[in-house]
């Protein structure tokens, strides 16, 4: 073990695409850490650099006309250049991914069991019957029915749910630390969503790893993380424990969040409630605060300068806005 | 309208069901027997008991059909159905030949291109398409005409060149369709090296284009063969090819139609089985394809 006490520890993170029209800063310095056994949900709108800031965690990142700078220590790895040779090391074995489209994320012609067994043989050393073994038991373990008789179909034999298992069940077979799930259950219905984020959590206790769930719904990550963090244009607008963030959220974007999800108990025929403008063009962010131009509380600093994440009063709980709400009017039930 | 539903019903009862398996016709497995039997006659025409395809028998020139020589005899006496037996021979190491130097060379840069991307993939595309401004049969032409004395080794080589850019282009774009999908990133991110995903994760996904690719390369070959030796290019007589005895027997088509009939077929129909096979694979992997 090293000295960090804490899994992965992500500092001043910057991922920025060289683009014909000048740079593009999809992450612009993002900041946090995750212990062990955490799980973490990182939600905001399309575009506003989450996957972007999974897959840069993962040192996944395209070969050109990118640049990352700051850190990402993943159990003291330093992910952030880093060669692939290097990162090969820890994928699958310290962190695994999962995908959001189980129907492209695994292999056409390949049977699902054999995905499972290659990782097993080739990064665990096991012997084909061991593997085997192993591979019918992590299919048991996501949830496969009949593991043994399933472990030799193709992909397309099974139904969207059933793939996602197999994904997570490949996605494990290294016994990693940590799970980056990139919008894990976007492709899915939703009565299999539920069914595959309780699966998560499930074998999240049970291989003591931590979980990042990155998501654009915030139903999503309500009763299954321990913390959130919100993302806007790239830079976290706020952070802190999912209850925290829920009942007294500050900044103004994550309350238009939480207000977009529509209630059973709202009347019926009601109007979907809506962010008011567009997510901003990343190639040219405002001076100020990114939100302020859909912001109903935005004043004139907060065009002109950028707020800074300000702690709130819960340790854990930060910020960045300029006009936050007063923590009363934020509680949410 | 109703019974549309319950067709739509039937389609996705057929998808959740595991395990069946599409059938490729008995047309298909006719074709397949041809050419199995194309190949046996080329490999073991020296042990089969046909006759010498060379010995010239001045007694019966120009002979139609019979008993004793199947598909008549030339205006040499020579019995055309040992000529196209081992004739098959010149066009099938032709094109497998060809073929070899073809996808030996295009299909692992192709495959490899796609999944690089980048500069590798640029220089290389570049200098293919550069490749792919000469026409093709002109320059085989050109080349062949001076490169003498003449053998099937220079025809297989000068074709198989020819080939590679074709097949760089067809492998690189099924390669580039299967590398950006994340079964191959979650391969990656499993830790497999960039050897182990080219092989195991793209290679057997790039297969079946490339196989019927290839079926379509030898037949093209074969085609090309016969053009070839229509302009007195093909290997030299007496040797017998499929090509040759066509040229041949032009100048005598009024006296002896048989000697242009024969070959033709066995030429046509060895195209039509390859083309027939290739269709039919395709289709079979397409359909799978669209269910995924």
């Amino acid at each position: 073990m090293t000295d960090h006490p804490k899994l992965l520890v992500v500092k001043d993170l910057r991922t920025t695409f060289a683009t014909p029209s000048g740079p593009l800063p999809a992450v612009g310095g993002v900041s946090f850490e995750l212990g062990t056994n955490e799980t973490l949900g990182i939600v905001g709108e399309s575009g506003s650099g989450k996957t972007v800031l999974s897959r840069t965690i993962m040192g996944l990142q395209p070969r050109r006309n990118v640049e990352v700078t700051g850190s990402v220590l993943l159990k003291g790895f330093e992910v952030v250049g880093a060669s692939e040779k290097e990162k090969r090391s820890i994928w699958g074995l310290e962190v695994a991914m999962i995908f959001q489209d189980p129907m492209t994320s695994l292999n056409p012609v390949m049977r699902i069991g054999k995905q499972i067994d290659e990782i097993l043989r080739v990064r665990q050393g096991m012997d084909r019957r061991a593997a085997k073994a192993r591979a019918v038991e992590l299919l048991e373990l996501v949830g496969i029915p009949s593991p043994a008789e399933r472990y030799g179909v193709f992909p397309r034999e099974l139904s969207g749910g059933m793939r996602q298992r197999v994904v997570i069940a490949t996605a494990l077979a290294g016994s990693p630390q940590l799970l980056m799930a990139d919008e894990p259950t976007t492709g899915l219905d939703v009565t299999i969503q539920a069914q595959i984020l309780n699966l998560l959590d499930s074998v999240k206790e049970q291989m003591k790893m931590s979980v990042v769930l990155v998501t654009h719904d915030l139903g999503v990550v309500a009763t299954r993380t321990s913390r959130i963090i919100v993302m806007y244009a790239g830079r976290i607008v706020e952070i802190g424990s999912t209850r925290e963030v829920f009942r007294r959220h500050r900044m103004p974007y994550t309350r238009a969040l939480l207000d977009a999800i529509p209630k059973v108990s709202n009347p019926s025929h009601s109007r979907l409630v809506a962010i008011p403008g567009r997510p901003p063009n990343l190639l040219d962010l405002p001076t100020g605060c990114a939100f302020a131009p859909r912001c109903a509380y935005a004043t004139d600093i907060c065009r002109v300068q950028r707020p800074r994440l300000e702690p709130a009063e819960e340790s854990g709980h930060a910020f960045a806005c300029w006009n936050p709400l007063p923590v009363a009017e934020g509680a949410l039930t | 309208m109703s019974s549309s539903l319950i067709v739509h019903e039937m389609v996705e009862e057929a998808h959740d069901r595991p395990a069946r398996k599409k059938k490729l016709g008995v047309l298909f497995w006719i074709c397949v027997g041809w050419l199995v039997l194309n190949f046996i006659g080329a490999i073991f025409a020296n042990v089969l008991p046909l006759e010498d395809p060379l010995f010239q028998n001045y007694a019966v020139v120009n002979a139609g059909p019979s008993l004793h020589h199947l598909f008549g005899t030339d205006d040499l006496g020579r019995d055309i159905f040992a000529r196209i037996v081992f004739g098959s021979r010149v066009s099938i190491e032709a094109s497998l030949g060809s073929m070899l130097i073809g996808f030996g060379i295009g299909a692992p840069l192709g495959m490899l291109s796609a999944y690089r991307r980048g500069k590798f993939d640029s220089v290389v595309t570049a200098v293919m398409y550069v490749l792919l401004a000469f026409p093709a049969i002109i320059a085989t032409i050109a080349v062949l005409s001076f490169w003498t004395p003449r053998s099937l080794l220079k025809i297989i080589i000068v074709v198989g060149v020819a080939s590679i850019p074709l097949v760089y282009r067809v492998i690189r774009g099924a390669t580039l369709n299967y590398s950006t999908r994340d079964f191959v990133v979650a391969a990656k991110v499993q830790g497999a090296t960039d050897r182990r995903i080219l092989m195991k994760e793209l290679l057997p996904n790039v297969a079946p284009v490339g196989v019927s690719f290839l079926l379509i390369g030898i037949a093209t070959v074969v085609t090309l063969e016969g053009a070839l030796a229509f302009l007195g290019l093909s290997v030299n007589p007496p040797t017998p090819s499929w090509g040759n005895m066509i040229n041949e027997s032009i100048s005598i088509l009024q006296t002896n139609p048989w000697l242009a009939v024969f070959p033709s077929l066995a030429m046509c129909l060895f195209l039509l089985c390859l083309n027939f096979i290739g269709d039919r694979l395709r289709s079979h992997f397409e359909v799978s394809e669209g269910k995924i």
